[in-house]
């Protein structure tokens, strides 16, 4: 019978569906397909077993079973593949009904084998529908049946069970627990590959601790995954994907599997990636990769290292999901190594990715994995950077910036940033023009939040290098834009909006300096100050050091006003703050030490207040015990300054120092491992002894 | 194929610069046909290649056949295969609904696992309904069933408008999509349908004898830039060409 249109759920059909027995045989042959009927059919089908003695119940009996059969296969057909209809029936109802089926105790095997395709088929893609059919218990079902005399039950439920366990509602499964570590040994010793790929699937969701992957590496079903390397391809494939899953980011694991039986399971996966099938090789790769990261001493051999990069290159290539996902493996290997960045270089990893690129649309996934690989190539090496900046692809990366989707934008948007790491790259004057700038501070009122985080770290960088230009990018409006976000509820978008104005704020003019306090505020300043975030107070800080770099009278904007900025400052540096933090406070200090009387008291009273308790030294005293070199010197050099020149007032400071202590500090500091700091320090004392002489005359 | 790569290694090795600029190395019909009568391959070698083509192409009862005369094993059960080819006929034929039964008969998670192969049968599903003619099922359809899989995918958008583009035209066969209904498409769909199965049973889907050819053309377009040879321009026939001088 056609599909007829579904127009919503009658009541009275779905009521006069519930058959009596006897009625059955005529009805079976106009079973209809609508999802309200055959819903209400299997949720009122009789049990196979129930009926009674005599023939006329007996055959009623087959019948139902049969109607049930029907039903089950009826649903299952228009459920597969189909995500509406799944939501649809998932609506109706028929989920326990189809789980039921699976717990019948009489039921027959066909009815067994369409139930599990069905249950399984709910869990697949649809969450709803995994978590319908694990609140109907289907997995303790499902486990019983791989039991199952019947062959195709063991299949069917081995299958339907596999789909639960990809799915990300899978329930827990505790390998700690002995009874379930025999479970799973026993489904990879299974002659059935269907079973086996199973235990594969638990495996790998199992591996979420390192205590886990532990009990699964003593029980030895890494060596046991090796073994099973030469099933068939899937179930290959299956096996190197739990492999990586037990090893990754475990570096005992990791080591212990690399040296076990000599190697050999370690041999094993690297000859995989010269397999014949494209996706068992990213596999390889992949375990390969994870092997590397989570135990380095293993993976020494530069030859394998090279061959991968080379593998993943050739996998680009191929179509489909294996092509796809084959840059971001690629990103993973080189990610933050100079050393295989450089060895990818060699390989012409950059040309190979361009041509790519070019040779393809912007609007694949593809394209995203690519621009993200090229951008980790960048990230480290000049040549890389130069190499990505032909004309071509700039031009290319420049249109993905507007390209409609968001993860081409930020992908773009991150190689732009590391590009940009290159002076002579700026320099040459095709990343800092109006179009690249323009198009960049437009992505600062983007409706992603990753995209405006993405394109803050590209401005962040450009900013940095741009001194001629800056002007320029001052009247692009970006100044404002970039306070706005500096007060967004995202801490990452305040950080990198600070970042960018600190970047900014490097080596500009003083009427340019000025501009961006105007905008900014000083009450937004002492608030991210202030931020709850350390790093966003640290890049804070840093912007105010690099406002009173070269410029004195910018000291007001800290000390001046009701001394907003400098009560902030001083706030921070009494709490024992994040040492970053507490590095760029001192900074800030000793430029305004720098300065002229005022400024030099103004420094004196934040380090060492006029109404302080005696009890508690001056966090000067703190600061000069770091074991934070840089924390030392920064302290180091805001002391010169206060002291320096000599007179009169120097000399009075000097004697606050000695009496808080300080001096003596500096003074145990005489030997102090640093060269910078003995420098310093040296430098501190003498002009001590220098005032000091003058005190006496 | 194999002694076009001895000739090329012969000749890499003899190169020389003098021997570069003139013209290429000629190499007659009767010192080609002697290398060839050097070269072994062996006979199971041929066999395995044979039975995979078979196989991996469907065609059970040739493989049964040659099963029994060469003694060559099947890679995998001639029972599966039937199946597949069940499936395959059921596309090629235009009975979409049972090609659709029967995938799922023979595993459930294919359909489930490959939106683009579900998606192109319901697409071929909604081309049979236009073919025959039955315009308000056809619309039906495409609401209930090719919608929603535009929906849940934006890629499927634009093959969906193509086919219901069909619905508008009065002669449907010469219009801008017409290729839609050709024969082709239900093989192309059939092809798709047999790949994804032969994947699901960890077969390979191509067979490796068009790779070989693909090998063989490209070592002689590699040679003819250094010799001139008897070349095998059919390779329906081997006919081996003498070489122009």
């Amino acid at each position: 019978m056609p599909a007829t249109a579904s127009g919503g759920a009658r009541p009275e059909e779905a009521a006069a569906a519930v058959i009596a027995p006897s009625a059955s045989a005529s009805a079976a042959s106009c079973m209809g397909t609508r999802p309200e009927e055959l819903t209400a059919r299997l949720a009122a089908a009789p049990g196979a077993g129930c009926g009674g003695g005599g023939s006329g119940a007996g055959a009623a009996g087959v019948v139902a079973e049969h109607e049930r059969v029907r039903a089950l296969r009826e649903i299952k057909n228009q459920i597969i593949g189909n995500r509406t209809k799944k939501l649809l029936y998932l609506r109706l109802g028929a989920v326990p009904a189809v789980v039921a089926a699976l717990a019948e105790p009489g039921a027959s095997p066909a009815a067994l084998v369409q139930a599990a395709a069905a249950a399984g088929s709910f869990a697949c893609g649809v969450d709803d529908g995994a978590r319908a059919v694990l609140a109907a218990g289907a997995v303790g079902h499902l486990t019983r049946l791989l039991a199952h005399p019947d062959e195709k039950v063991v299949d069917a439920s081995a299958r339907a069970l596999r789909m639960i366990y990809q799915s990300k509602l899978a329930p827990k499964f505790d390998v700690n627990n002995g009874k379930n570590m025999d479970f799973v040994l026993s489904l990879l010793n299974s002659e059935n590959e269907n079973v086996t790929e199973l235990a594969a699937t638990i495996i790998s969701h199992s591996c979420e601790n390192s205590a886990e992957q532990l009990s699964l590496f003593n029980a030895g079903v890494p060596q046991k995954l090796v073994s099973l390397f030469g099933g068939s391809m899937n179930l290959r494939d299956a096996c190197l994907d739990s492999v990586t899953a037990v090893i990754r980011n475990n570096r005992e694991v990791a080591s212990r599997f690399a040296s076990t039986d000599h190697g050999k399971g370690f041999r094993s996966v690297v000859a995989l990636i010269h397999d014949r099938n494209p996706r068992t090789r990213l596999l390889a790769c992949l375990c390969l990769i994870a092997l590397g990261h989570a135990s380095p001493c293993h993976f020494q051999d530069k030859q394998i290292k090279t061959k991968l990069i080379m593998v993943l290159l050739e996998l680009i290539e191929e179509p489909g999901h294996v092509g796809d996902e084959a840059p971001l493996a690629l990103t993973t290997l080189i990610k933050d190594s100079l050393e295989l960045q450089k060895q990818a270089l060699t390989t012409n990893a950059v040309e190979k990715l361009s041509n790519h690129l070019l040779a393809n649309s912007l609007e694949t996934r593809r394209a995203v994995t690519i621009l993200l690989a090229l951008s980790e190539l960048c990230s480290k090496l000049e040549e890389s950077r130069s190499q990505l900046m032909s004309v071509e692809v700039s031009t290319l990366i420049l249109e993905a910036l507007k390209h409609d989707w968001a993860d081409i934008r930020v992908a773009a948007c991150s190689c732009l940033k590391n590009i940009s790491r290159s002076p002579k790259v700026l320099s040459g004057g095709r990343l800092s023009c109006d179009t690249v700038i323009g198009s960049l501070v437009q992505l600062l009122y983007d409706s992603s939040t990753s995209v405006q985080a993405a394109a803050l770290g590209a401005i962040c960088n450009i900013a940095i290098n741009l001194t001629p230009k800056k002007s320029f990018l001052l009247h692009s409006g970006v100044v404002s834009q970039l306070v706005h976000l500096s007060k967004s509820m995202d801490p990452t978008l305040r950080l990198k909006s600070v970042w960018a104005l600190r970047n900014i704020m490097f080596l500009l003019s003083s009427k340019d300096k000025d501009f961006i306090v105007k905008e900014l505020t000083l009450s937004t300043l002492s608030s991210l100050i202030c931020d709850p975030e350390h790093f966003v107070q640290e890049q804070s800080l840093a912007l105010v050091h690099n406002l009173l770099d070269g410029y004195a009278d910018s000291a007001n904007y800290v000390i001046g006003e009701d001394g907003m900025v400098i009560d902030a400052i001083t706030r921070q540096l009494n709490n024992a703050s994040a040492p970053g933090v507490c590095i760029q406070g001192m900074f800030v200090l000793a430029n305004i030490a720098a300065g002229n009387e005022l400024n030099k008291e103004a420094v004196m009273n934040v380090l060492l207040p006029h109404r302080a308790d005696r009890i508690k030294p001056s966090f000067i005293v703190n600061f000069l015990q770091s074991k934070d070199k840089q924390l030392r010197v920064a302290t180091l050099w805001c002391l010169l300054n206060l002291i320096y020149p000599k007179c009169e007032a120097s000399s009075g400071r000097v004697v606050r120092l000695q009496n808080a202590g300080v001096i003596q500090q500096v003074k145990s500091m005489i030997n102090d491992p640093c060269l910078d700091c003995k420098l310093r320090v040296r430098m501190v004392l003498e002009h001590c002894v220098d005032n000091a002489d003058d005190g006496f005359m | 194929m194999f002694l076009s790569r001895i000739v090329l290694r012969d000749l890499d090795s003899i190169d020389s610069p003098a021997s570069m600029a003139s013209s290429k190395k000629v190499v007659t019909r009767d010192e080609w046909e002697r290398k060839l009568r050097d070269v072994k391959i062996r006979k199971e070698d041929m066999n395995r290649l044979v039975m995979n083509y078979l196989v991996t192409e469907g065609f059970v009862d040739a493989a049964d056949k040659f099963r029994i005369e060469s003694g060559t094993q099947p890679e995998i059960d001639l029972a599966t295969i039937t199946d597949r080819m069940e499936v395959k006929r059921a596309v090629q034929s235009g009975n979409v609904q049972e090609a659709i039964e029967k995938i799922n008969d023979l595993n459930p998670t294919i359909l489930d696992t490959n939106p683009q192969l579900y998606f192109h049968l319901q697409q071929q599903k909604l081309i049979e309904l236009i073919r025959a003619g039955k315009i308000s099922e056809a619309l039906e359809f495409a609401q209930e069933e090719l919608a929603p899989r535009g929906e849940e995918n934006q890629t499927f958008l634009e093959e969906i408008e193509k086919t219901v583009a069909l619905l508008v035209f009065e002669d449907v066969k010469n219009c801008p999509y017409g290729e839609l209904l050709d024969v082709s498409q239900r093989l192309k769909t059939a092809s798709e349908v047999n790949a994804a199965i032969l994947t699901s049973q960890s077969h390979e889907k191509d067979p490796k004898l068009p790779s070989l050819l693909k090998m063989l053309l490209w070592t002689q377009d590699q040679l003819d830039e250094k010799a001139a040879y008897p070349r095998m321009n059919d390779f329906t026939t081997a006919e081996l060409q003498d070489p122009s001088i």
